[in-house]
């Protein structure tokens, strides 16, 4: 009995752990942001709309991976939405005349090859993606 | 005014035709758009110049945006609507056309015909797929008057300023241009039905300003804005054109006070507003007459994310007319209960349950010809697909 009760915390904690090892996302930029980090609340009011520069000035666009589990973690770490509220809050400012729809890619790979290829862009991908000709930026 | 939108639409034909050098993809268009058909059913009365107390499918709205980005600091952008609702709209408007020119974080303007951002939602009041509610508070958000008070000939200037680590940063709007409240609105809606025709609508200069605090706690916005419209007068009709005359109102000062936290699963919103009118008809060869109104309006609401899809809200707007005799029309109490569910990024549905006390907000007299009840209950679902 007693093996049969430590071999289900085992799978118990086997299962948490892989499923906290989900995508790890990183905060990717075009290499011509002068920033090498950026903060929570700065990322949080660029990906909202809310704001088109970082604390040093540098001027971002904003790219956006359609769905996926690390667009999920991205929204959920530093925005603070799941992805249908997010793309409401969006649709509130495009539809007010407010902003444009952020570009939305189908996978981590396209969202490296247009940030590596367009100055002020910045985007998320999973951690694991190669991502030669673009910056890591460094949340703090 | 309308010089101001033919120079918008000139600037955008000429950003449009610089634009033919380069590539559909560089001028970064974009189309987006939303359809919503509601269903209204009443317990008591007509509400929304709609057959609500048998079951009225008379709510569809139908929008298309339009946008370009030239270059990073312009966007331009046209909105078409085509709303019906009871006896209102059954045509298609124009919300906005703007430019939209923005060098600098604390410093951008936009011109056209423009959103007018004063409020809370005034701005986005007509964006049903952006929130919860089928129907806004109406207290402050009168539906049959969102035409009118949604957007205005001339401008708006705005911008973000921080205020530091620890004061978190100040957002303002400034607005200035004309305002056209179109004869068929729901503020004209009690007199017309009067036999008081003002053919040609009521408008004038408008402008106003608004600051949002957003402040160091994350997802805390402390703000407030005020309206200014100088006197306006306008033709004025009655007994089939047999009397005619000038309608005026007074100049006009709406202040709003509001505050909204959202954060995670969690809204919480709050809204004060007052709408003081004073009215003076003068019909030719008689005495004016006066009459005054004294709106003071607010709700409350708050939503919490049950699931991904599942959102539930509730909010009580109340509105008060100060100036009006003791009475159910002195007041409306409206708790509502709302739901909203999204099948994906795409296609959603609402449910909504209003219990009202009192018909200060959205009724009319030919509609309710035996009068009204006092209280009733009205019952929204309504479907959106946005893309």
């Amino acid at each position: 009995m007693k093996k049969l009760i430590l071999s289900s915390l085992f799978a118990f904690a086997a299962l948490i752990l892989a499923a906290g090892a989900g995508a790890q996302v990183i905060v990717i930029a075009n290499p011509s942001v002068k920033a090498s980090g950026v903060s929570k609340d700065d990322l949080k009011d660029v990906f909202t709309g809310n704001a088109t520069t970082l604390k040093d000035g540098s001027k971002v666009v904003p790219v956006l991976l359609k769905d996926g589990p690390a667009n999920e973690e991205f929204l959920k770490a530093y925005v603070g939405k799941g992805d249908t509220a997010y793309r409401a809050g969006w649709r509130s400012l495009v539809f007010s005349g407010q902003a444009s729809m952020p570009k939305s890619l189908d996978d981590d790979a396209a969202v490296v090859a247009f940030v590596a290829h367009n100055p002020g862009a910045i985007g998320y991908v999973d951690k694991a993606t190669p991502h030669e000709g673009v910056k890591v930026l460094e949340v703090q | 005014m309308k010089r101001i939108l033919a120079g918008a639409i000139v600037l955008a034909l000429g950003v449009g035709a610089h634009g033919f050098a380069q590539s559909l993809d560089e001028l970064n268009i974009q189309i987006h758009g939303y359809a919503t058909q509601g269903f209204l059913y009443t317990t008591n009365n007509n509400i929304l110049t709609t057959h609500s107390s048998d079951g009225s499918p008379a709510w569809t709205e139908a929008v298309l945006n339009v946008g370009a980005q030239p270059i990073p600091k312009l966007r331009i952008g046209v909105q078409g609507r085509f709303f019906l609702l009871g006896n209102f709209g059954n045509s298609v408007t124009l919300d906005w056309a703007a430019a939209d020119y923005k060098p600098d974080e604390r410093l951008g303007v936009r011109f056209g015909k423009v959103k007018t951002p004063s409020g809370l939602f005034n701005d986005i009041q007509d964006i049903d797929p952006s929130y919860i509610w089928s129907l806004l508070p109406q207290s402050i958000y009168p539906i049959n008057s969102r035409n009118s008070i949604l957007a205005h000939y001339g401008g708006v200037a705005y911008g973000t300023f921080k205020l530091g680590a620890k004061a978190g940063k100040l957002e303002y709007r400034g607005w200035g241009g004309e305002r056209q409240i179109g004869s068929g609105d729901g503020y004209l809606l009690v007199q017309a039905e009067a036999g008081l025709l003002l053919p040609n609508g009521l408008g004038g200069a408008t402008y106003g300003a608004a600051v949002h605090w957003r402040s160091p706690l994350s997802g805390l916005m402390i703000g407030a804005s005020a309206g200014k419209d100088p006197e306006w007068t306008a033709k004025l009709t009655a007994g089939n054109g047999a009397l005619t005359g000038t309608e005026s109102t007074a100049p006009l000062n709406i202040p709003s006070y509001f505050a909204l936290y959202e954060k995670n699963k969690v809204m919480v919103a709050a809204e004060y507003s007052r709408l003081p009118v004073s009215i003076t008809l003068q019909f030719t060869g008689l005495p004016p007459s006066y009459e005054r109104i004294d709106y003071r309006s607010w709700y409350a609401m708050a939503s919490y994310k049950l699931t991904s899809k599942l959102t539930a809200g509730v909010y009580d707007s109340q509105q008060f007319n100060r100036q009006a005799a003791l009475g159910p029309a002195r007041y409306s109490k409206d708790w509502t209960i709302s739901g909203r569910y999204d099948f994906g990024q795409y296609l959603y549905a609402k449910a909504e349950e209003h219990i009202i006390d009192g018909t200060a907000v959205g009724y009319d007299t030919d509609l309710n010809p035996n009068g009204l009840k006092p209280n009733t209950k009205l019952t929204i679902l309504k479907v959106g697909v946005s893309f």
